[in-house]
Parts: structure tokens; sequence; C-alpha cells
């Protein structure tokens, strides 16, 4: 049983401290900005919008389907991020100066969008691998402080996973 | 993908039943063949998430999931779902709603 999440009823309550709101909070800004980018040869760009058609002999299907399926899914991406700053701004004072914050559906749904396009977005910008062990940082390394924002949000996500697989049918 | 901090439920029984484990595979009345949707390993997406998704996205049983997840894992890809292009090309759309890298592919 997650300690971060607890469920109550038709909402879960997840408990912060007050860096770990702000980490949360900046992600919202950050990645409207990478879904605007323009650049569609950029890696994170492809890794958050992937084609759909590995056949490049599909082409022309895979730019019908871009244009009728990618508006969707940015929309709703969007609106993921105003859900969980809004979330995020109602939360409030727990015990022992954490924060508490109450999340209905929808805004469970758009936390674990939120955290899973971040740890996306993170993961190939660092260039995440299979064998990734978070446990040897490098506090000198230049990419220390990505691989320990992406290791906090991989934990949190984790946290919220097992909440939401704990309520599923098996 | 990457495990941690996962605790995937690997061990599931031998034999599987499989009524509703297989409820969004081909429709009867089609008769050319299917195509299929294919979700690739990456090395970001926790093992919980790609369970939890097949779940909610095709109303997998927790078992077909999980073996599902352990396929892409181990063998770097698994065909999740197949029917017609037009309902591919929605599964594709919903899975990379979610995060996870699908394609659809016609096999000879």
């Amino acid at each position: 049983m997650s300690r971060r999440f607890v469920r109550k009823g038709d909402i879960v309550r997840v408990t912060l401290s007050e860096p770990e709101r702000d980490l949360l909070r900046g992600l919202p800004d950050q990645l409207r900005s990478l879904y605007s980018s323009d650049d569609p040869d950029d890696a994170v760009t492809t890794r958050l919008f992937p084609r759909a058609y590995l056949d490049p002999t599909e082409d022309a299907a895979e730019r019908e389907w871009e244009a009728l399926v990618r508006p969707e899914i940015l929309r709703e991406k969007l609106e993921a991020l105003e859900l969980v700053v809004k979330a995020l701004d109602a939360a409030v004072p727990g015990r022992r100066g954490r924060l508490l914050a109450d999340l209905s559906e929808d805004d469970v749904a758009a936390f674990l969008g939120v955290l899973n396009d971040a740890r996306l977005a993170l993961g190939t910008t660092i260039g995440v691998t299979d064998d990734l062990d978070l446990s040897v940082l490098d506090p000198s390394d230049p990419e220390s402080a990505a691989y320990a924002a992406y290791g906090w949000l991989t934990y949190l996500q984790g946290e919220l996973i097992e909440t939401l697989l704990g309520t599923m049918p098996g | 993908m990457t495990s941690a901090p996962v605790e995937a439920p690997v061990e599931a029984p031998p034999e599987l039943p499989l009524e509703e484990g297989e409820p969004d595979v081909g429709l009867s009345h089609v008769t050319d063949r299917p195509w299929i949707v294919i979700v690739w390993n990456d090395p970001v997406n926790l093992m919980s998430y790609v369970v939890f998704v097949l779940q909610k996205l095709f109303g997998y049983s927790r078992e077909k999931a999980t073996r599902l997840m352990l396929q892409v894992h181990r063998e770097g890809k698994a065909a999740v779902s197949e029917g017609t292009r037009e309902k591919a090309e929605g599964d594709v759309a919903r899975l990379h709603g979610y995060g996870l890298w699908a394609t659809l592919e016609h096999p000879a």
C-alpha cells in the first residue's frame, strides 16, 4: 500500500513536501512548451508523438492519421496540464509541513499522464537505458540533477500505479 | 521498460483461461487479414504502467496484460490487439495518448 497516494472513496489523496510540490508544479509549463515544439525531428517530440506507421510506403496514411488524431491527443494532454495545476494549487497544509492534494478520477488520470510525459521527455533527453542504475549517481555529473529528478518522478509514478492497480479488477 | 520500483505479478498460473482475455481480437465477419497493433519496448515506461494501460484500454485481465507486458520487455515488442485498419489506428492513437510506443502493421 502506497503512503503517497491513499484512496478515500472516489478521490485519491497525495501527500507531498513543499519542494516536491514545487517540482511537480513546474512540469506543466515545461511540458506545454515541449508540446508546442514545431521541430518534427526533435527526439523528445518524436517520443511524445510517435508515428503510427513504421512502413514508409504508408506515409499518406500516416499523414492522414496524424491530421485526424494529433489535435485530439494534444488537446487531452493540455487539459491534463490544467487539471494538475489546479489540483496542486488547491493543496492544503497537512501534518509536519506536508501538503495534501485531493485528486478526482480525472485528476488522477491527468497526474499519471503528466508524470509519464515528464519522464518520457526527461528520459529521452538524458538518454535513459534499460540498465539505468539510479543508486550510483555522481553529483559532479552535469546530468545528475536530471537523473535525480527522473528517479523521483519514477518513484512517484510507481506509487500512483500501485494504488490504481490495487483497485482494478485482477 | 524499467522495472523499478515495480512488483509485476509474474507468477501467473500455468494455464490461463482465454474467455475474457481475448475480447479485443478480430471480428468474425472480417475475412481480410487483420492489421495488428504492436507495442515496442522502451527504457522509460514502467512495467506496472504498461500493465495498467493494457488493462484500462483493452479490458484485459491482469494475467493477460502482464503476459503481454513481459513479452514486450523480453522480446522487444508484442502484438496487443488486431482488427480493421481503422480499429488498429484508433488503438494506436489511444496507446500514444498514454505515452506507449505503438505502431500498426499489416503482416504479409
